[in-house]
């Protein structure tokens, strides 16, 4: 008997939580998965590993649903995975900019093409580094072997992305991901796609047709940042980067609700803060068909004869004069308290902190 | 006489946070929020001076994901209860606060305010966007698209069929429901990269907006600077450049014009300020302190000590703000035509979600100047890009340079470590749904289906905002669960539609949950 509770118990627990709605659940932010290769590995599809606890439930809920036949009820439910896939099982490589210096890649390599790697290198694999190789292939038509110039990077054995400092504003760029062998060899297993880093201040290329005095464009760049007339060209552009006057910075006002109020309230250094006030219930009851007016005014009863006035309490003496009239104008009652509310606020009080103290 | 021009822009976006699957969400009340607070008083604004014959141009983007939300049965039944609910909210504040006349007076304004907002609302039998294309098709406002779901572009020159089909859904989605096609476009957070201007030109789009940067560091060197527009190189497309100076004067937190001390206070809501029994029933059911709209304090200073909003007050500075910004724009325009020998435009673009929402005054403040505008001088007009390019068609060629208006002007916001995670992810999806559309290119039915949802499953996994809320740090959760919502059920689907087996109750179910763009086609991503 106990025994068939605790399933059923189960049952309505699993039921419970496939209820849950799939978005937006309330519950403390989860923890953030960190994009390396390390924490990949941790999640794989979960898909293929439901647990045994799972899967119980969904035998059980596949059974009593065949009760209620409908003739979408014949198939069995597949659970939807709720994280994404760790690794998709391609060979891929993709190189993005994040900036005029600063480019961004990530990677997969599959298994299949890892242990091929792996077999032809035989011995050497293992005292191999993972590389990436990073090409100026500016106006180059890239071949593989005829890049302006490249350089390497030492990664991290288990990386899957990796920021690349270029330090080359307006240059075209590509990045292979492979092994450097330890008589200085390099083995390319992945090659990105190429990009071009935007320029960091104005064109050199001033076209013909088009002549414009290099005098009037810094008036002009100036100007289109703001700075008066006289900013020197590059200066303007160097004092809104640190400005930070983009919009983002004010973050979209669109969703300013998600932030929280508290915060502006808060002193610089400590964050104890103290808010008080006070309201004023005033209530009563009567015959349901009577009129009342509080401090003069009409106000409306519940149909059972009762009422409740609320108000904010300010500093003060409130007289609340209330009366009641009978339905036929012939009785009258009147009820009048007086509140009055005296609030004293110390001095703000910094104690010194003792060890020891609760 | 005329000497330059002024071209406000306001970008109108929000995500799509519909959520039919539960009552009270959250996120819908982004939508809810900015309806009141901003649409619906610029609205107002705008009907105020066409019924006053007063000539203006403004330029407004409407997302595809906002206009979807905007013309949404269920979100539109949705506004009327949290409007109805505000107005019940406010009879109780008045009655609250009788013994304090310097909060009575602000809890009659905001139940002004309500009514007045449940009255257009209503009016338009509650789908606002027919207001705003009424507007267009009196030649006041220009509507611009956007990406159809404010994916960030130069992140997707990878994928650029995802590029293509968020242009394409997007001036399919805006030529439906406007009846024409789209003449320019805000590119979602400005993010420009050179050679997206091809599919602008494919849709038919004649124009977009770069940040400063975008065109002052373009190749070769724009001979106007930001001041004339340019087209791209190869297509023809136009862009338009960011006037810095402009946008600093409404939008920097130190010095711009909501700073000032006699605006309202955005922080000090009574959502957060009031006894939690009282207030309960107007925040979220599970009794979490939300914004109600309902503020009482202005901006008093720095510290933390805030005095209660005067009206009246906060009016004159929105007038003096309006003079202020009209005065610099007419010095600008005077300095700039006889340095150019040519009408400059000055384009000043700004988040819509700004001005009322953010900037309690800003659509006052908006009416000000549109009315000195009209009365106090003639040295500058107000303009939209088309009408500019219609008086102005010969201008310079360059190709624009990669930029965004976000934080340090490139893809940084929407790609640092606590978002770089999802392109990989991103990428993928796309690239699948290149080979489904190759693989599928003529099917029918249930295979349709299943297609198309897959495109909007991934078109709604793309929205900026989920990377860029990541990026904030704060209350991500939300964010991060939408972006694995939307990718994993596009890999079913994906799965599903290569193994040829289809799961209709589940179509079903997601298609009634993600149902934006009704009319999407597959082939779009291409």
């Amino acid at each position: 008997m106990a025994m068939l509770r605790r399933v059923k118990d189960k049952i309505k627990k699993i039921i419970k939580e496939k209820k849950r709605p799939a978005v937006g659940q309330r519950k403390p932010a989860e923890k953030r998965r960190a994009p390396r290769a390390a924490a990949n590995k941790k999640n794989p599809p979960q898909a293929e590993t439901v647990t045994k606890k799972e899967f119980i439930g969904t035998q059980e809920i596949t059974v009593e649903r065949a009760k209620f036949s409908y003739p979408g009820s014949m198939k069995v439910a597949r659970p939807l995975p709720q994280e994404l896939p760790g690794a998709y099982g391609k060979d891929k490589m993709v190189l993005n900019v994040r900036d005029p210096w600063w480019l961004y890649t990530f990677w997969e390599v599959s298994k299949g093409t890892f242990e091929r790697v792996k077999q032809a290198l035989k011995d050497a694999f293992h005292s191999a580094k993972k590389t990436l190789r990073v090409y100026d292939v500016t106006n180059v038509n890239f071949n593989g072997s005829n890049a302006n110039r490249y350089f390497d990077i030492d990664i991290h054995h288990e990386a899957t992305s990796w920021y690349i400092d270029t330090g080359g504003p307006n240059r075209s760029w590509c990045v292979d991901y492979g092994l450097k062998l330890s008589n200085g060899e390099f083995v390319t297993i992945l090659r990105s796609n190429i990009v071009h880093t935007p320029s960091d201040g104005p064109s050199h290329i001033t076209d013909e047709e088009w002549m414009i005095p290099d005098e009037m464009f810094g008036r002009l760049y100036g100007m289109g940042f703001g700075f008066g007339q006289s900013s020197p060209v590059g200066k303007a552009w160097q004092e809104r980067m640190k400005r930070a006057l983009f919009s983002g910075v004010l973050a979209s006002p669109g969703i300013t609700s998600a932030a929280s109020p508290v915060k502006k309230r808060l002193p610089k250094d400590r964050n104890f803060w103290f808010v008080l006030d006070c309201e004023l219930i005033v209530y009563g009851a009567t015959e349901p068909n009577a009129s009342v007016t509080v401090q003069g005014k009409p106000i409306k009863l519940r149909p059972d004869g009762t009422f409740t006035m609320r108000f904010a309490l300010p500093d003060g003496k409130q007289v609340i004069p209330c009366k009641a009239v009978s339905f036929d104008q012939v009785e009258e009652r009147a009820i009048t308290p007086t509140v009055s509310r005296d609030t004293k606020r110390e001095e703000k009080m910094l104690k010194e902190f003792t060890k020891g103290a609760v | 006489m005329r000497k330059g021009y002024l071209c406000i822009v306001l970008h109108s976006h929000l995500p799509y946070v519909r959520h039919p699957e539960h009552e009270d969400f959250l996120e819908e009340d982004w939508l809810y929020e900015a309806i009141t607070e901003t649409y619906l008083p610029l609205l107002s604004v705008f009907e105020k001076l066409v019924e006053d014959k007063i000539d203006f141009r403004i330029t407004m983007s409407m997302t595809p994901t906002l206009i979807s939300m905007l013309c949404d049965p269920l979100l539109q039944e949705r506004y009327l209860k949290h409007i109805n609910r505000l107005i019940e909210l406010s009879h109780k504040e008045i009655e609250r606060t009788a013994w304090q006349p310097q909060f009575q007076k602000l809890a009659i304004m905001y139940l002004n305010n309500f009514c007045k907002a449940r009255e257009i609302f209503e009016r338009y039998k509650r789908n606002i966007v027919t207001a705003f294309k009424n507007l267009q098709d009196m030649g006041k406002i220009e509507i611009v698209t956007c990406g159809a779901t404010h994916g960030f572009f130069p992140l997707m020159d990878a994928s650029k069929e995802s590029v293509r089909a968020q242009i394409r859904v997007a001036a399919g989605h805006y030529e439906s429901v406007f009846g024409r096609k789209p003449r320019g476009i805000w590119l979602p957070e400005c993010g420009f990269a050179p050679g997206h201007d091809e599919f602008l030109k494919e849709a038919g789009i004649r124009y977009f907006f770069t940040d400063t940067h975008g065109v002052l560091h373009g190749t070769p060197r724009p001979k106007y600077g930001v001041f004339a527009p340019v087209y791209c190189k190869g297509t023809g497309v136009a862009c338009f450049g960011r006037d810095l100076e402009s946008s600093k004067q409404v939008w920097s937190s130190v010095e711009g014009y909501p700073g000032d001390y006699n605006y309202r206070e955005f922080y000090r809501d009574i959502g957060f300020d009031l006894e939690f029994d009282y207030i309960k029933p107007y925040i979220h059911p599970d009794g979490v302190r939300i914004s109600t709209g309902v503020k009482y304090y202005r901006i008093t200073g720095t510290s933390d000590e805030k005095q209660p909003y005067e009206p009246e007050w906060a009016r004159e500075r929105a007038a003096d703000h309006a003079g202020n910004f009209m005065f610099n724009r007419e010095k600008q325009v005077e300095y700039l035509y006889d340095l150019l020998q040519k009408k400059p435009i000055i384009v000043s673009p700004y988040d819509t979600e700004l001005y009322g929402h953010w900037w309690y005054e800003g659509p006052m403040w908006l009416d000000f100047l549109f009315r000195k505008m009209a009365f106090d001088q003639k040295t500058v007009g107000l303009i939209t890009p088309s009408e500019y390019l219609a008086e102005n068609p010969r201008n310079q060629v360059i190709t624009p340079s990669m930029s965004s208006w976000g934080w340090k002007g490139y893809n940084e916001m929407w790609l640092q470590g606590s978002n770089d995670w999802i392109y990989r992810h991103l990428h993928i999806a796309s690239e699948r749904m290149t080979e489904l559309v190759r693989g599928f290119p003529h099917a029918e039915g249930m295979l349709k289906r299943a297609l198309n949802q897959a495109l909007r499953e991934l078109l709604l996994a793309q929205s900026s905002d989920w990377a860029f809320i990541m990026g904030t740090g704060t209350h991500t959760s939300y964010a991060i669960r939408r972006t694995k919502d939307h990718l994993i059920r596009f890999t079913r689907l994906y799965e599903d539609i290569k193994s040829n087996v289809l799961d209709m109750e589940w179509l079903v179910d997601i298609e009634y949950k993600d149902n934006i763009f009704p009319e999407l086609d597959y082939r779009a991503h291409q």
